[in-house]
């Protein structure tokens, strides 16, 4: 089975947000919550400035908080690796974003929890999700961790550095961020999925 | 105990699984609670067409199921697209089920003023004829030429070129040429012989050293040129970045020169200098390819590195190194163009400044630098000749310095200024004072008047005066909403269009075809201009039955046909990029005078103007004023976009940009709003700060397009500030005709009210 | 450092990250903790023999009709019937499942001991188990997530403890005089662990202490007027038993809130 994961390159995204746009349509999210999002920060002073543009979504935690919270079993993870939630069983309690440490979960006006499903319908049929096809300025890859010669792991190996979001949770997320600029970043030795 | 431990442990205690995937629930059959169904569920059928939600032109798959356009994503086979699309290309779809379009044809009530917005409904047939009695009217009392047409976009083929030439007015203008383009394409014609075109002919895969010049690369997200951008830097390529504001691109340089606005004419003639005196300019390339070179040397003897960096603001050290670095690494070292070059109104001469580095690097034409960008083959229609052919231009406009004579009498802004194109700006005194002659009539398509020509104040008396305004537009614009006639046009994911020719690396064609049947009663470009042209008596020129028969005929000219347009989209052909492929064939590019590249301009030298480039001082502001810089939004097109709930939801106003220190010395933060009042008295905002070091102290900074007041696009409605509002002035370029925009001063007046605005998840939900 | 000025300017900011829980989930609470306090007082009673009348169980049954109509009213799911999941699955890692066995349980039970119906001893002992369930889960909800600093593992105990004081605060509010000592020992116990809290916050790494200023910032007046609530109700309990009872759920309703509607703020982003 894949073990699906994305690498999102830093040094290379201007935080355009085309996957943002498209992440909206591709999956009809309602107006007023995302399932995507671009995160800007920066600092120094004039004229001795740096600044990132980070675009956040679930990360498909190998050790998802999310999951266990669920009362229901609607947020899952697949057997691919995906972390999941099956709008048929959910309650929207809000448990599973209550426990999700990247607040990449929302609820889904429809009464349901909603977030990133690594476009699993486009997945299933070869095809990127849609964020990462559309990218602009190809700073997205993502395919198979398991397999040496998959895009993301090519990026991955290729990367200066690697970094995940919040280590400390011990949540192993298969998103992560390459060539975090100086500055920034957040090194997590042995986070990685 | 540590939580996370914990939770395992809680976990493990009661002998579960943590992970029980997919097999939690036994599923019982509940309508109730089905998950929504997806638009790609069913049947989903591919419509190859080309992007209209900016201007440069993507190939795209339109998916379309249940007869309605879901998403919109690149087509691989599509050299402008390459598979992928920016956020204005992904949201498009948004635009074409606005409620808020127009539905339409309008009429303005009889007895109300341009301006009070009131209209009644009409059917075509009647709108259609009251445009066409009306321009009648207007040939017979003043000539053809009284009539003036202001275009932009696809369409613009037939409204900024077709039916004003069959109609023979010279009175022609795109807003994408003296509002943006004209200098660089006037400089490149002049230097080069060649025009930089709509798609910067910029050796991207090959460069190895990058100077952008207040060029937002990634705020501005043309598409192919931010995938070439971002490749270049991927594989190494050094970046060096000019601007008084560290945009995007600055946090991505090596080295960014915060430069002070208005003198980067003197910078380049530092770097001039740097390359001819330390001789590190490439001689053999020099000693082939140009002429003028020793005029030109001469010429930047003063201009030294420590001359520049007292005007420019920035260190001396730091010009020269940048100079050298051009130097070693040409010539895969480019300093590109930019795009929207009218700046402070001597702007042509910043721009063969710019393009006399360039030359001295040796890389026109060679790999690493500029490829010479070639269109494709493709003939026009054969219609009768028409009576004058406009200069209205495009981004790529002839910049001739003639006036043909036409056998009617010439455009009215003729020998105001060098270049042959319009300068649609220059066309608006005509209005008001009927100097040289009255223009009485005017159709703006796609054109927003009060959102890119400044002064806007003048515009609005102009359009008073006229005896008729058209506007033709997708959307209920501020300027729209004046006219006599408003004719609602099809989103171009409804129609067909003219075929786009796109100068490339790769010449190639594109066709647009309807992805779906227009909304509510809304008529593509060419069915308007057909059905206007039947009622003005110009029946010769519309002898094609529709868009298909038109089309078909012109494929055939190249051995292709609409079928196969239609099921490919895109036809690529060869191009011929490098000097080496021309002179494989005993070609040269360089289309001036000379034949070759005019580091000095015998041209300009003989006009009056200076045939080497040199620097001016720009203009300053009252005291306590800031020059309002202004730029782009990555989701965002001009004015066109505001209405469009999904890239509002991404970026739904803009804000003022100014350096923390001077907020703090106003008493301003983030957040606050104020209002923005240029040096004229003219206010516009409510706008919210944003307090930056991200800037210099002498300016301030809005992204372009907001501050709508339109009632009837109630997304746009009401956020944000206009930047054009606030230029009340420009300074033409005398050459290009180009209007400098960056003249305007403004200040913050705080205390201004946050503005009370309907939530965008409310608006959104209209969607139809 | 740039989080709210550059929210302006550029996309999104952080669309999710306001708070997810509202005035009705603060409000179910307080009343699951009513309804489990007062099961838990039904299934002491049974047990302990002695004067039993349908009058108290059907009161916990009505309390927990109310609070589960309270979750379903504010759900988002009401109408989707999907409910029915939390008991056609097996999730014993999720403190939610566990309450919702815990509440169905205990309204079973109540119902069984108001009718009279079956053994009371026996069911006595089983909704000993049931409403502490309800009155546990609270707390494991919110000590789940770790990411959320300031919802502690002591909530754990914090939030039983505060329920159970509410709950019998109210009983004996009610006129079941012989909680006063309960209610007293209760009350310190909840402020002492209040204060315990605030001490760990302290005391803990730097996003515990980031958080504890977050707290203090929001409402640090308010929280410190809970706690001292309940300090000094023990002291007033002799004398004026009711307004010890009203000093102590109060401050115990008013800590919890705060701690369920502020402990939404995530640890720091980076």
């Amino acid at each position: 089975m894949p073990r699906y994961a994305m690498a999102i390159d830093l040094a290379a995204c201007v935080g355009c947000a085309a996957c943002a746009v498209a992440c909206k349509l591709e999956n009809e999210v309602p107006a007023g919550v995302d399932r995507l999002w671009i995160r800007l920060e920066e600092r120094g002073t004039f004229p001795d400035l740096a600044m990132q543009y980070r675009p956040e979504q679930c990360l498909h935690c190998a050790e998802p908080p999310c999951v266990p919270v669920c009362p229901t079993g609607a947020s899952h993870v697949t057997a691919d690796g995906l972390v999941l939630v099956d709008a048929e069983t959910c309650i929207a309690c809000g448990a599973c974003i209550a426990a999700c440490p990247y607040d990449a979960r929302y609820f889904d006006p429809r009464g349901f929890v909603g977030k990133c499903t690594f476009c699993e319908h486009r997945i299933v049929q070869g095809q990127l999700p849609a964020c990462v096809e559309t990218c602009p300025t190809l700073c997205r890859t993502f395919g198979d961790l398991d397999d040496p010669e998959s895009d993301v792991s090519r990026a991955i190996r290729a990367a200066r550095r690697v970094d995940v979001l919040k280590p400390e949770q011990g949540t192993r997320p298969k998103l992560v961020y390459l060539n975090t600029p100086a500055r920034f970043g957040l090194a997590a030795e042995g986070a990685l999925p | 105990m540590d939580r996370r431990a914990f939770l395992k442990l809680s976990a493990a205690s009661v002998g579960a699984v943590m992970l029980a995937p997919e097999a939690a629930a036994v599923k019982l059959p509940n309508p109730l609670a089905r998950a929504p169904a997806s638009w790609f569920d069913g049947e989903v059928s591919s419509v190859l067409t080309f992007c209209e939600n900016c201007f440069w032109k993507c190939g795209v798959r339109a998916s379309v199921a249940d007869g309605r356009v879901w998403k919109v994503d690149g087509y691989a086979a599509n050299p402008k697209s390459r598979g992928r699309l920016c956020p204005r290309g992904q949201g498009a779809v948004a635009q074409t089920y606005d409620p808020d379009r127009l539905k339409r044809p309008l009429i303005r009530v009889e007895g109300t003023q341009r301006g009070d917005g009131k209209y009644r409904e009409a059917s075509w047939d009647e709108a259609l004829g009251v445009i066409a009695s009306g321009m009648l009217a207007i040939k017979e009392r003043y000539g053809s030429e009284s009539m003036a047409f202001f275009a932009h976009g696809s369409g613009d083929t037939w409204f900024g070129e077709y039916l004003p030439a069959a109609w023979a007015t010279p009175n022609v203008g795109k807003p994408s040429v003296s509002l943006c383009t004209g200098p660089r394409e006037t400089a490149s014609q002049w230097t080069f012989g060649r025009g930089i075109g709509g798609h910067e002919p910029i050796d991207w895969e090959n460069t190895d050293y990058i100077v952008l010049i207040g060029h937002h690369i990634g705020e501005d997200t043309h598409n192919t040129q931010l995938q070439d951008f971002s490749l270049a830097l991927k594989r190494g390529a050094e970046l060096v970045v000019v601007d008084p504001r560290f945009s995007v691109a600055a946090s991505k340089a090596g080295r960014w020169l915060p430069i002070k606005p208005g003198t980067d004419t003197a910078l380049l003639l530092a770097w001039l200098h740097v390359l001819v005196t330390e001789e590190l300019y490439d001689k053999a390339y020099v000693e082939r390819y140009t002429v003028g070179f020793e005029q030109l040397a001469a010429h930047v003897q003063p201009f030294t590195p420590e001359w520049a960096a007292d005007i420019t603001d920035l260190d001396a050290d730091a010009i020269r190194t940048v100079a050298r670095e051009l130097a070693a690494h040409a010539p895969r070292a480019v300093v590109p163009p930019g795009r929207h070059t009218v700046w402070y109104g001597n702007d042509t001469q910043r721009m063969r400044a710019l393009y006399l580095v360039n030359a001295l690097l040796g890389n026109y034409g060679v790999e690493g630098g500029f490829y010479l960008a070639q269109a494709p083959y493709l003939e026009p229609y054969p219609h009768p000749a028409f009576p004058l052919e406009p200069a209205a231009g495009g981004c790529s406009g002839a910049s001739g310095g003639e006036t043909l004579d036409t056998g009617f009498r010439a455009r009215v802004d003729d020998g105001r200024f060098f270049a042959h194109t319009t300068a649609v700006q220059e066309l608006i005194p005509a209005m008001i004072s009927g100097e040289p002659y009255r223009i009485a009539g005017l159709i703006a398509y796609g054109v927003n008047l009060f959102h890119s020509i400044p002064d806007v104040a003048r515009t609005q008396e102009a359009l008073r005066k006229l005896d008729l305004y058209v506007a033709i537009d997708v959307l209920p614009m501020d300027h729209v909403m004046w006219a006599d006639v408003i004719l609602p046009e099809a989103t171009y994911l409804e129609r067909y269009d003219d075929l786009v020719a796109i100068a490339h690396k790769t010449p190639f064609i594109e066709l647009r075809q309807p992805a779906v049947d227009p909304m509510w009663d809304t008529k593509p470009g060419w069915w308007i201009a057909r059905e206007l042209g039947l009622r003005l008596g110009l029946d010769a020129y519309f002898d094609w039955p529709d868009i298909e028969a038109y089309l078909d005929k012109r494929l055939r000219t190249i051995g292709s046909s609409l079928e196969q347009a239609k099921a490919k989209g895109t036809l690529v052909q060869r191009g011929r990029p490098y000097l080496a492929d021309w002179e494989a064939r005993n070609l040269n590019p360089f289309g001036t005078p000379s034949g070759r590249i005019e580091l000095y301009s015998q041209t300009f030298a003989d006009a009056g103007f200076d045939p080497l480039p040199t620097y001016e001082p720009p203009n300053d502001g009252p005291p306590g004023s800031y020059r309002l810089l202004y730029g782009r939004s990555p989701v965002h097109t001009f004015a066109k976009t505001q209405n469009n709930w999904v890239l509002m939801e991404m970026h739904g106003q803009n804000a003022v940009w100014i350096h923390t220190a001077e907020a703090e010395a106003l008493g301003v933060a983030s957040g606050d709003y104020v209002w923005l009042e240029n040096q004229d008295g003219v206010r516009d905002g409510p706008v919210a700060v944003y307090a930056t070091e991200r800037l210099r102290r002498d300016c301030v900074y809005l992204v372009h397009g907001f501050g709508h007041r339109a009632k009837g696009m109630r997304v746009a409605d009401g956020r944000g500030a206009s930047d054009t509002a606030l230029m009340s002035r420009y300074r033409l370029d005398p050459i290009s005709g180009g209007a400098g925009m960056r003249v305007n001063f403004v200040k913050l007046v705080p205390g201004a009210p946050r503005p009370r605005l309907p939530s965008l998840r409310k608006l959104a939900e209209r969607s139809v | 450092m740039t989080g709210a000025a550059a929210s302006i300017t550029t996309f999104y900011g952080a669309p999710n990250s306001a708070a997810f829980w509202h005035w009705p989930t603060l409000l179910h609470f307080v009343l699951v903790a009513v309804a489990g306090g007062v099961a838990l007082l039904v299934a002491y009673r049974a047990l302990s023999g002695a004067r039993f009348t349908w009058r108290l169980p059907a009161l916990a049954l009505a309390l927990i009709v109310l609070d589960l109509g309270v979750l379903w009213g504010e759900s988002l799911a009401r109408w989707r019937l999907t409910h029915v999941y939390l008991f056609l699955s097996f999730q014993p890692a999720s403190a939610i499942w566990w309450g919702a066995w815990g509440l169905a349980g205990s309204a079973a039970l109540t119902a069984l001991l108001a009718l009279g119906w079956g053994p009371r001893r026996g069911w006595g002992a089983l909704l000993l188990v049931t409403s502490s369930l309800a009155l546990l889960y609270p707390g494991l909800v919110l000590a789940a997530n770790a990411a959320r600093p300031l919802w502690t593992p002591l909530l754990l105990v914090f939030m039983p403890v505060t329920g159970l004081l509410i709950a019998w605060g109210l009983a004996l509010l009610l006129g079941q005089r012989d909680l006063g000592v309960a209610v007293g020992a209760l009350a310190l116990a909840g402020a002492a662990l209040g204060g315990l809290y605030l001490a760990g916050l302290a005391a803990g790494p730097g996003g515990a202490r980031a958080a504890l200023e977050h707290l203090w910032h929001e409402a640090g007046v308010w929280f410190a007027l809970a706690l001292a609530a309940m300090l000094v109700s023990p002291a007033l309990l002799r004398r004026y038993p009711a307004v010890a009872a009203l000093l102590a759920v109060a401050g115990a309703v008013l800590a919890r809130s705060l701690l369920v509607e502020i402990g939404q703020v995530m640890g720091p982003p980076f």
